[in-house]
């Protein structure tokens, strides 16, 4: 079977209007991927920064993936969150991107979005804080969101490096 | 040939170029690896401490340690590929060492020169109370086991504050990772008739040798 290592950091986010940001990340791949070692998913630390516009969160990521086709290459899905100074957390943001396919490092800026809700929503928002969220989490992935209304919001920073095994042996190019 | 490798080898040399604190002087900066399983050091140093720089007050007020890292890896498996983790500690008003940030970053897994910028971070207390104890003793929180930065497991509980940046450079030599079926970067990929997948403009039938660049110089059809 060829095998896909993915080793790198999510660096952090930048471009949201508050601090005090963490970061909810999962890999989704298609039915013939299977995860040898490593973690799928997980969750980064809060950060405030002291001096710039720019979470950090350093978090690694180092999976291995084992695959017999290449149908449902793998995406990083995130979800944003802000905490507020009482401890509560609303939703910032949703963005997906695609792992590369060619080998190497490559820097990703992962852009995202977030439902603006109605009206009264918004305005309940402004004052007590608190954000809509998909009931169901998957349309971040997916391609039927023509009903939803939604407010562009930061970018996530992930620097990843892909390590193929056996792809051209099976005469793959990428 | 003589015999297939069963393992690979992967040379860093670099340096811990210098940092960017503006808010603090005195700091020095500890290193160590952190690396999965099937990971063994071979030569080089795992861990090191740096000298106590001040920061330079006529320009830039930066720090320079320049401090060398020297070390080679080995391993059968990519996974738990080996990351620098670096502590920098400065002194405070009473001369106790005080931790002023945590990073860490993967050693780059392609071959050749690169240079990273590492964000650097330190925990916050956990409620009120911890925050004004510790400011009231003058002890800032920091990490037991410094190697949590190199973790993905645990982290949804701890909170804490960014603050400055590390520069390092590294030089990287991978050895036998092609032999092994690995590929890191596009130029080592072949197609399934032995042609680089570089573009080369070789006739048809030319590409018939396994080497990828041995059909470089060979288009005189």
């Amino acid at each position: 079977m060829a095998e896909v290592h993915v080793i790198g950091q999510i660096l952090g986010a930048s471009g949201f209007p508050n601090q005090n940001l963490y970061c909810k990340w999962k890999l989704h791949t298609g039915g013939a991927w299977k995860v040898i070692a490593g973690a799928r998913e997980g969750q980064t630390q809060v950060d405030l920064p002291q001096n710039e516009n720019f979470a950090v969160w350093s978090h690694p990521i180092d999976i291995h993936f084992a695959t017999k086709g290449l149908q449902g290459w793998p995406k990083l899905k995130f979800e944003v969150y802000h905490q507020d100074e009482f401890g509560r957390n609303e939703l910032y943001g949703y963005g997906f991107c695609h792992l590369p396919t060619s080998p190497g490092t490559h820097d990703i800026q992962c852009p995202t979005w977030r439902p603006s809700g109605t009206f009264r929503e918004q305005v309940s928002q402004y004052f007590i804080g608190g954000a809509p969220q998909l009931r169901n989490a998957d349309m971040v992935q997916s391609a039927e969101r023509y009903t939803l209304q939604t407010v562009a919001m930061g970018k996530v920073h992930c620097q990843l490096g892909i390590i193929l095994k056996n792809f051209d042996k099976y005469g793959v190019e990428c | 040939m003589a015999t297939t490798p069963t393992v690979f080898l992967l040379m860093m040399s670099g340096q811990i170029e210098g940092g960017d604190f503006p808010e603090f002087d005195d700091l020095y900066v500890k290193y160590n690896f952190v690396y999965g399983p099937d990971w063994v050091i071979t030569s080089g140093l795992e861990e090191g401490i740096s000298q106590v720089c001040k920061k330079n007050v006529y320009g830039n007020q930066y720090f320079v340690w320049n401090f060398p890292l020297d070390v080679t890896f080995k391993s059968t498996n990519p996974y738990g590929w080996p990351q620098l983790v670096l502590s920098v500690y400065g002194l405070d008003a009473f001369g106790t060492a005080v931790a002023r940030g945590y990073g860490a970053v993967h050693i780059p897994i392609t071959p050749g020169r690169h240079s990273r910028i590492v964000p650097m971070f330190v925990p916050e207390a956990s409620s009120r109370f911890q925050k004004f104890l510790g400011w009231f003793m003058g002890r800032r929180p920091e990490y037991v086991d410094t190697n949590v930065v190199a973790r993905g497991e645990g982290r949804e509980v701890t909170r804490v504050r960014s603050q400055g940046s590390i520069k390092c450079q590294f030089n990287i030599i991978s050895r036998d990772m092609k032999k092994l079926g690995y590929d890191a970067t596009p130029n080592t990929m072949t197609t399934p008739n032995g042609v680089s997948s570089l573009p080369s403009s070789s006739a048809p039938g030319a590409g018939a040798s396994a080497e990828p660049s041995s059909n470089r110089d060979g288009d005189h059809s």
